[in-house]
């Protein structure tokens, strides 16, 4: 079984150093990011908030080790994740982090029980998984909808399904981008309560997006993001 | 609409191209056939005609009608026939060749005004007229009749054929004078020769029969019918005899209906048509032809047609979430309908424009195929548009735009709501709940065992012209298709098995795979499908076209025995003989000539003799006037062997065996299986020959059994052939021996005319062969022409169009395969290409991804087409020799034996090997470039 985080000691789980990102569209540079500076510690709550195209998912992905910064470091755990190969850091998104994605993203061939289990298979988690399955998917809720497949549930479902996969390999960060975006205002605060009782419960450390100024209260952190820059927060 | 219509063609150009592809081939496939069709039937009616002038000697393409006015009733009968004859060539519309009328008179009695003592008493001849005599006469002395055919004396100019000169013993300048027959003025008639004329050899003109010339004078028409035609005063009698010949080179298949219709219309006008049974032998032929070749094209127009349907199916797939999105906003299901019937309309067209001039090509492809997957045929096939391939091109279009707006109807109605409640559903398809599967095979197994059942009474058919019922050959294709269905229906359980076995040890990227092909395999079922349809539907038509072929070759090959055989007349003395009380003798011709020609290798004497009879001591079998007749083979053994071969498979023992043991005992007799049977007699009895030949000489010899052969070089045990009515046939047994040659030159008192068996040296043309029998002044009695008969059966219509749309078949099925998997992988990896984001944001590798696509390929892919290989060859070896029942010919002596070509089926896997390959590289490019961020990008929207 994984050793529970040592709750202790606090320490920046991310940190994220002069960080730009330029994309190149249709020939012109265009700049998603510019000069993000942040930390975030462990177990805390962090909403990265901002309109659209303010760079919120493209953060994210940097941060998510999917996407490569133009120039900054990122560091998880005070490692520089882009000096990192391609394979460290995969196997460092299977073990270590959990991805929610705004759009569905259950694989639909699998049911929920199956969803949930197979991101424990990528973590590599041998031995007794069911019960940790059952126990992540009742946390959200589904306890009684196991064996049903993804297209048999509701979009709040599907989107509680994955938030139960992200959890189940017991990462030490999720991330999750817009995951509300789906679900009414209710569901919405059901989810945030949820990833609020994960970081206390499990310390794990979380980081969504949103656009919904509602769910600001809950965060520990708030970081905001205009034109692709930081706009205040901390 | 046009503007999106574009548009979309544009961004998803691929599959507009796949689209266009399968529209232009099921358009060309579709109009090749009616091109091919009428090109080498007119080719066919014009043989068949060809085959009869051959075979009588007589130019087929003709009417020939007599009739005769009474004495004293007036000529007004000869008017109408005239009127009739003359009209026929417009009523037919078949312009004449020869359009001749022959008319004379009764004979009356004559007397020559030469004081001659020599001619008979009794001379009859009768005034006549054939007309343009001039143009087709070889004038062998004398003169013609002069323009107005009177000479200065009023005698009428005529001219005699020379059988009449002989017969009659008259000569040239004559003048004779009728007793009582008179002209117009009650004159008689005085005739005077200025001529003597003879048939020239050639000239179909004379179709109207030289022999009644022996009693005719030959005037001029005109003054002929001044003299004899509407007069009032008819104490003779005409006869009119009328010959029409028409240019068979010129007609069309078309036209064969026609005139058998115009005949079977009005038979008393066209009586003394020679052609009807051409025709009718034509009409039947064709038919067969027309069934079996459209038999044969069908599964492939099922398959364009599927690819069609799956390739459009796969577009709106992709599709779906557009026109749902369009459908919530408010667009109706009409106006999205007729998007996609514009699609297919715009489609079609081009693949009229592209196709019919690819279906002219295909239809010369066709025409020249010499053999599976050759094309060495050099004959020109010249398509050309008729109603028919309109006909054709119109229902082929239709179907195209059909097939293509066919899932639209089904996706124009769904709005966002439905597709989501859509990919929930997971149940059972309809043909797993209603067993479809079992019922073709039920079907299908049925089928053959009827066949099984009824082969003779099958084959027999056949033989009697009529076609293979469509329903038997639907078996093959009910039985592919139910074979296909099971192994949809049983692939799921292996993989589940594979799955069970293992599900400890799977990784995440097989544990992913496998839950794909479990709960998304279905969606592949119709690519899956349609692989096992293509590839076993590849391995069938290539081996019925192997089997067809191979087996008409090994049959002619058996039949005619020999390179060459060559058989002359010989001159003999039957009748000095008679004369003199002597047996008649034949007298050989120099044999000299056979060692001389350049073409051959080698030749041996045969003696080929029959009917003959045979008897044990114990009882006379083989009765004189009875049908089954004994043929008598006399052979040097050795000689013999080295020109012939049967194959030992068919023997009891090896060829050269039999042949080794009749060369040790030199009155020793090698019996056929029959024969033996017949006689009741087992090898080392003796049984008698008598042979009478045809100058009535008997002789009559006892030979020593040694052996008992099945078949031997251009030995057909048994005949078929049609009974008087034409409705049944019969078989007739053929017995034969087969006895050492020096041992009956011993027995003969004279040498007895043999037939030489040649075998050529190797790059020999049949026009060499004929040049040297001209050239040496042959008389042939017997010819055959073993790579003439070959290259004959390569273009036999019903074999060479066999061959070519099982050819074009294959080549299109072989396209479709490959183009098929591909295109339908692709997009299934694209429509997942989300899928594969999230998978990688998870953290799988490249590698794993890369891995869990091909397991998925082997479950899908890999697998399928092992299936569709087993099933063609289980196919092939079921259905194979039903349909070489279509092919049955009368002559068919060899077993039918199942035959492929390795290399052919080589091409099939090397092109799904390609196919794969192809697919392995577009893999890896999709999985290397796919990019996460933006993968996961397309969720969103």
């Amino acid at each position: 079984m994984n050793e529970k985080p040592d709750v202790a000691e606090v320490k920046n789980v991310i940190e994220a150093k002069n960080v730009n990102r330029i994309f190149s569209v249709a020939g012109k540079d265009f700049q998603a990011l510019k000069d993000i500076q942040l930390t975030i510690p462990q177990g805390t709550l962090a909403i990265l908030k901002g309109r659209s195209g303010s760079g919120k998912t493209t953060l994210l992905n940097i941060l998510g080790a999917l996407d490569k910064p133009t120039s900054g470091q990122v560091f998880i755990d005070g490692k520089d994740v882009c000096r990192m190969s391609a394979y460290k850091r995969e196997k460092l998104r299977r073990r270590q982090m959990g991805f929610v994605f705004q759009a569905v993203s259950l694989i639909p061939t699998m049911n929920a029980f199956q969803n949930v289990e197979f991101s424990m298979r990528m973590a590599g988690v041998r031995g007794k998984r069911s019960e940790r399955v059952e126990e992540c998917l009742k946390m959200v809720g589904l306890g009684s909808r196991m064996k049903h497949m993804p297209a048999e549930m509701s979009g709040g479902e599907q989107q509680r399904v994955a938030i139960a996969r992200a959890l189940a390999h017991r990462p030490r960060i999720i991330f999750a981008d817009e995951p509300t975006a789906e679900l009414d205002s209710a569901m919405g605060a059901e989810v945030v309560r949820l990833f609020k009782e994960m970081c206390e419960k499990e310390q794990v450390t979380i980081v969504m997006t949103t656009h919904d100024v509602g769910l600001m209260s809950a965060g520990d952190e708030i970081i905001e993001l205009e034109n692709g820059q930081m706009a205040g927060g901390i | 609409m046009l503007g999106i219509m574009l548009r979309k063609l544009i961004s998803k150009k691929w599959m507009f191209i796949c689209l266009l592809l399968g529209c232009v081939l099921l358009i060309a496939t579709a109009v090749s056939f009616p091109f091919y069709r009428n090109a080498a039937f007119n080719k066919m009616l014009q043989d068949e005609f060809t085959a009869e002038l051959v075979e009588t000697g007589h130019w087929p393409a003709r009417f020939r009608v007599a009739v005769s006015s009474e004495k004293n009733s007036g000529d007004a009968v000869l008017h109408k026939m005239e009127e009739l004859m003359n009209s026929r060539a417009s009523v037919l519309g078949v312009e004449p060749k020869e359009n001749v009328f022959f008319y004379r008179l009764n004979a009356f009695q004559m007397t020559s005004l030469m004081d001659r003592e020599d001619l008979k008493a009794g001379l009859k001849l009768s005034p006549a007229f054939m007309s343009d005599l001039p143009e087709h006469v070889e004038l062998l002395g004398g003169e013609m009749y002069s323009e107005t055919g009177l000479s200065g004396d009023g005698a009428v100019e005529v001219v005699i054929h020379q059988d009449c000169m002989t017969a009659n013993r008259l000569l040239l300048g004559e003048t004779l004078q009728f007793n009582t027959l008179q002209d117009k003025n009650g004159r008689n008639i005085k005739i005077r020769i200025v001529g003597v004329i003879d048939d020239v050899v050639g000239d179909y003109y004379w179709e109207i029969g030289s022999g009644e010339l022996s009693k005719a004078v030959l005037m001029n028409e005109k003054l002929f019918r001044e003299y004899f035609i509407g007069r009032s005063d008819t104490s003779f009698s005409i006869t009119c005899c009328y010959s029409y010949l028409f240019d068979y080179e010129k007609l069309e298949s078309k036209d064969a209906d026609m005139l058998r219709a115009a005949v079977d219309e009005d038979p008393e006008a066209y009586k003394g048509g020679y052609f009807r049974g051409v025709l009718e032998r034509f009409i039947s032929k064709r038919e067969r032809v027309s069934v079996t070749l459209f038999i044969l094209q069908v599964p492939v127009l099922v398959l364009l047609a599927a690819f069609l349907f799956m390739i459009s199916g796969q577009m709106y797939e992709l599709e779906r979430n557009e026109i749902s999105v369009i459908k919530s906003r408010g667009s109706s299901g009409g106006q999205i309908f007729r998007l996609y019937i514009y699609q297919s309309i715009f489609l079609t067209v081009a693949g009229v424009l592209l196709g019919l001039p690819l279906g002219g090509y295909f239809s010369k492809i066709l025409g020249s195929a010499s053999n599976f997957l050759e094309f060495g045929l050099t004959r020109q096939l010249e398509p050309l548009l008729t109603e028919e391939v309109c006909f054709y091109l119109a229902a082929a279009a239709a179907a195209t735009v059909l097939i293509m707006a066919l899932p639209a109807i089904r996706h124009s109605r769904v709005s966002i709501v439905h597709l989501k409640q859509s990919r929930a559903a997971k149940k059972r398809t309809w043909w797993e709940k209603v067993f479809l599967d079992f019922i073709c095979l039920a079907v299908a197994l049925y089928g053959y065992y009827s066949y099984l059942r009824n082969e003779e009474q099958l084959l027999k058919d056949m033989l009697l012209g009529k076609s293979l019922d469509p329903l038997l050959y639907l078996c093959s294709s009910l039985f592919i298709v139910g074979m296909g269905l099971l192994y949809l229906r049983l692939q799921p359980l292996f993989v589940k098995l594979v799955y069970l076995i293992g599900k400890r040890f799977w990784r995440p990227a097989s544990y992913a795979s496998f839950m794909e092909s479990l709960k998304n395999g279905r969606k592949q079922h119709f690519i899956m499908l349609f692989l096992i349809l293509t590839i076993s539907l590849g391995i069938f038509h290539a081996t019925v076209a192997r089997t067809i072929l191979q087996n008409a070759h090994d049959n002619t090959e058996y039949l005619d025995g020999a390179d060459i055989i060559l058989k002359e007349t010989w001159r003999d003395n039957r009748y000095a003989a008679a004369e003199d009380n002597e047996k008649a003798r034949y007298f050989e011709p120099d044999a000299g000539k056979y060692s001389s020609a350049d073409f051959i290798e080698s030749y041996t004497k045969v003696i080929a003799a029959g009917p003959c009879y045979t008897t044990n001591t114990a009882r006379a079998v083989i009765d004189a006037g009875g049908k089954q007749s004994l043929n008598l083979l006399g052979i040097h053994t050795k000689e013999f062997g080295e020109k012939t071969w049967v194959d030992s498979e068919l023997l009891e023992k090896p060829y050269y065996a039999y042949l080794n043991e009749l060369a040790e005992v030199s009155d020793g007799v090698l019996l056929s299986r029959n024969c033996q049977t017949h006689l009741g007699i087992e090898p080392g009895s003796m049984v008698t020959i008598s042979y009478q030949n045809n100058l009535d000489v008997t002789y009559s010899f006892k030979r020593k059994v040694v052996d008992i052969v099945d078949y031997w070089p251009g030995y057909s045990p048994v005949t078929t052939r049609f009974t008087e009515s034409g409705e049944d046939i019969i078989s007739e047994q053929n017995y034969l021996a087969v006895v050492n040659i020096g041992s009956l030159q011993r027995v003969f008192e004279n040498m007895e005319p043999y037939e030489v068996w040649i075998s050529v040296k190797d790059g020999t043309e049949a026009d060499e062969v004929g040049h040297w029998i001209n050239d040496n002044n042959i008389k042939v009695a017997r010819y055959t022409n073993m790579s003439e008969d070959l290259q004959a059966d390569l273009e036999n219509p019903l074999l060479q169009g066999t061959n070519g749309v099982l050819t074009m078949g294959f080549l299109v099925m072989i396209l479709l395969c490959g183009v098929g998997y591909l295109i339908y992988w692709i997009m299934s990896i694209r429509s997942r290409e989300m899928m594969f984001g999230v998978l990688r944001a998870f953290g799988m590798h490249k590698r794993e991804l890369f891995h869990m696509l091909m397991l998925e390929q082997i479950f899908s892919g890999v697998l399928t087409v092992f299936a569709g290989i087993g099933i063609g060859r289980l196919v092939s070896g079921m259905y194979v020799p039903m349909l070489q029942t279509a092919y049955a010919v009368a002559d068919q002596v060899l077993p039918m034996r199942l035959s492929s070509d390795p290399s052919d089926l080589m091409r099939l896997y090397g092109a799904l090997a390609a196919m794969m390959a192809l697919c392995l590289i577009i893999l890896v490019i999709l999985v290397v470039k796919l990019n996460v961020t933006k993968a996961l990008k397309l969720g969103e929207e």
